[in-house]
């Protein structure tokens, strides 16, 4: 058994692997399986201050070994979450990563002031790829300086660690993340979903925009994890396309600290507790004793 | 609830489009309960996120399932061999409720058979089956699962009743004893038609749903049916459902 712990913004972590966030529920979905302290952290489904309806179906479109969903960020708010779904990770002993949105610079304020402090949070992870609406629906991710702006604001509102979950559809990727920084993001998750549509042949009529996920995802991901941990001093957690072990390492081996799975627990349920056994076996066949061994070792 | 390998050991057609394979699995599958589903890893390459499927029949560690040919999995599933591995996710979603002393009349409308049979085999009391279908081509879906004498309908008139299955069910439905309850499985249409002809005769209804999933676990939020919560508009068909009560769901 290899020594798979971490420290993430001053908490232990079991080990590495989190859920992306939307690709487990609640958290207490998956318990008829396996219990949630399975995980490093549960990264919680995306919030916001209050509860949001998401879109109307169709949601869900299948690509060559990818998936388009366009769920609309559906949940039933800060306030119930707490309330109603926060007990289990007490209960399981289990740090949480709390997501949360906004449609405005002053909603997303204003969620983040409604989270408080609590030993098991570990940090907030603001999800930067919705469309601002007070700036005509474009996603706020895109521009270096409303990321800066927001991050800024968000961080002048609460006093927990924040990580700042990038969308792809930028030119300058690291540029975005170094924006986040200066700013004073103290983590970055690269990255969420691409937007993407999928047309219907035999209606003859757009079936789906969403974003797109799967495996496909992972050397695109790689490549922006890479990049920014090199010149960015700190944590970045890898997310996008991470199927099985060998592609959770390759995200360590590349200078995440941390990684979140996402698409993979809908192929396979299991997929979160086989990665953790798959790395543990992993180190161990290499009488490598912890897990920070490996981090980084690819970092060009 | 378990992640179960099986071996196919039959997958034949039932009649042309249609097929019923029956999977053995490599342990016991606890506790089904009818209008339950599974998620099959449909054994392709081809096939990103798995399917869902009514259980059709559970005994002794063979579960079967009956399905259409409508898409890329299932179209996959039925070029499976005996012999090929599946991961079986089950059981899933909330079953029927069967309210004591009341009448059970089961409506279902092409393949929607698929989401009662193991219902209609677990009644006990008095039943009375509808099925529809789009003509006598598909009579050979219920013909081994059927004791006892459906109502049965067609839209070309080619068997039975000509016409659709509620259509047959009016002609009826004054004879039934009541209390009675009314279990429904099929398209969208057949939906409508049941609410505007049960809404004067306060029978209760349960219907089975039918959405395109990706996880079958309530995880992803993708597979939602909106309903008439106003608080809470969109219920997973996977989690809160596939089994609702009619009066719930925004037709």
């Amino acid at each position: 058994m290899a020594d798979l712990s971490l420290k993430l913004f001053g908490k232990r972590l079991r080990n590495p692997v989190m859920n992306a966030s939307g690709t487990l529920g609640y958290g207490s979905e998956i318990e008829p399986l396996w219990t949630v302290d399975t995980l490093g952290a549960y990264v919680s489904k995306g919030l916001s201050l209050l509860p949001h309806h998401g879109n109307p179906p169709p949601r869900l479109w299948e690509e060559a070994s990818a998936l388009i969903n366009s769920v609309g960020l559906q949940n039933i708010g800060v306030k119930r979450f707490f309330e109603e779904k926060f007990p289990l990770f007490e209960q399981r002993n289990t740090p949480v990563i709390v997501n949360f949105f906004g449609f405005t610079e002053e909603d997303y304020v204003r969620c983040a002031e409604a989270i408080g402090a609590h030993s098991l949070i570990v940090a907030l992870e603001i999800n930067l790829s919705c469309p601002n609406i007070k700036a005509g629906g474009i996603c706020l991710g895109k521009e270096a300086e409303a990321v800066f702006r927001v991050v800024r604001k968000v961080k002048e509102a609460t006093p927990l660690p924040l990580v700042a979950k990038l969308t792809p559809e930028v030119t300058d990727i690291v540029g975005i993340a170094r924006a986040a920084f200066e700013a004073g993001a103290d983590g970055i998750n690269v990255l969420n979903t691409f937007p993407a549509a999928a047309v219907d042949i035999e209606s003859k009529a757009l079936a789906l925009r969403g974003g797109l996920s799967g495996p496909f995802l992972k050397p695109l991901a790689l490549r922006s994890v890479a990049d920014i941990s090199r010149s960015i001093p700190i944590p970045v957690i890898g997310t996008g396309g991470i199927m099985d072990h060998r592609d959770a390492l390759s995200f360590l081996m590349a200078g995440a600290a941390a990684v979140q799975v996402g698409t993979a627990t809908f192929v396979d349920p299991f997929a979160i507790p086989k990665i953790i056994r798959g790395i543990d076996a992993f180190l161990d066949a290499r009488r490598i004793a912890r897990l920070d061994e490996i981090i980084g070792t690819a970092r060009a | 609830m378990d992640d179960i390998e099986g071996l196919i050991v039959r997958n034949d057609p039932v009649v042309p489009g249609y097929f019923r394979a029956s999977i053995r699995l490599s342990k016991p599958m606890a506790g089904i309960r009818p209008g339950q589903f599974v998620m099959l890893k449909v054994p392709s390459s081809e096939v990103f996120l798995r399917r869902p499927f009514s259980v059709y029949d559970y005994r002794r560690g063979l579960l079967s399932v009956l399905y259409k040919v409508a898409g890329k999995g299932t179209a996959a599933l039925a070029e499976a061999r005996a012999r090929q591995r599946v991961m079986v996710l089950g059981p899933l979603g909330n079953g029927f409720t069967v309210l004591a002393g009341h009448e059970a009349i089961v409506v279902a409308g092409g393949i929607g058979i698929a989401g009662v049979s193991l219902l209609w085999s677990k009644l006990r009391g008095k039943k009375s089956l509808f099925w529809g279908c789009a003509s006598d081509a598909e009579a050979g879906l219920v013909n081994d699962m059927i004791s006892c004498e459906p109502y049965v309908s067609t839209m070309d008139g080619s068997l039975g009743c000509k016409g659709s299955v509620v259509d047959l069910l009016s002609q009826h439905i004054t004879a039934l004893k009541r209390p009675a309850q009314v279990f429904a499985c099929g398209p969208e249409p057949m939906f409508v038609s049941l609410r505007d002809l049960l809404k004067g005769e306060r029978i209760p209804c349960q219907v089975l749903l039918e959405e395109r999933m990706a996880c079958g676990l309530g995880i992803c939020f993708g597979c939602v049916r909106k309903t008439l919560d106003e608080a809470e508009p969109y219920k997973r068909v996977c989690k809160e459902g596939p089994v609702f009560d009619l009066w719930q769901i925004s037709l």
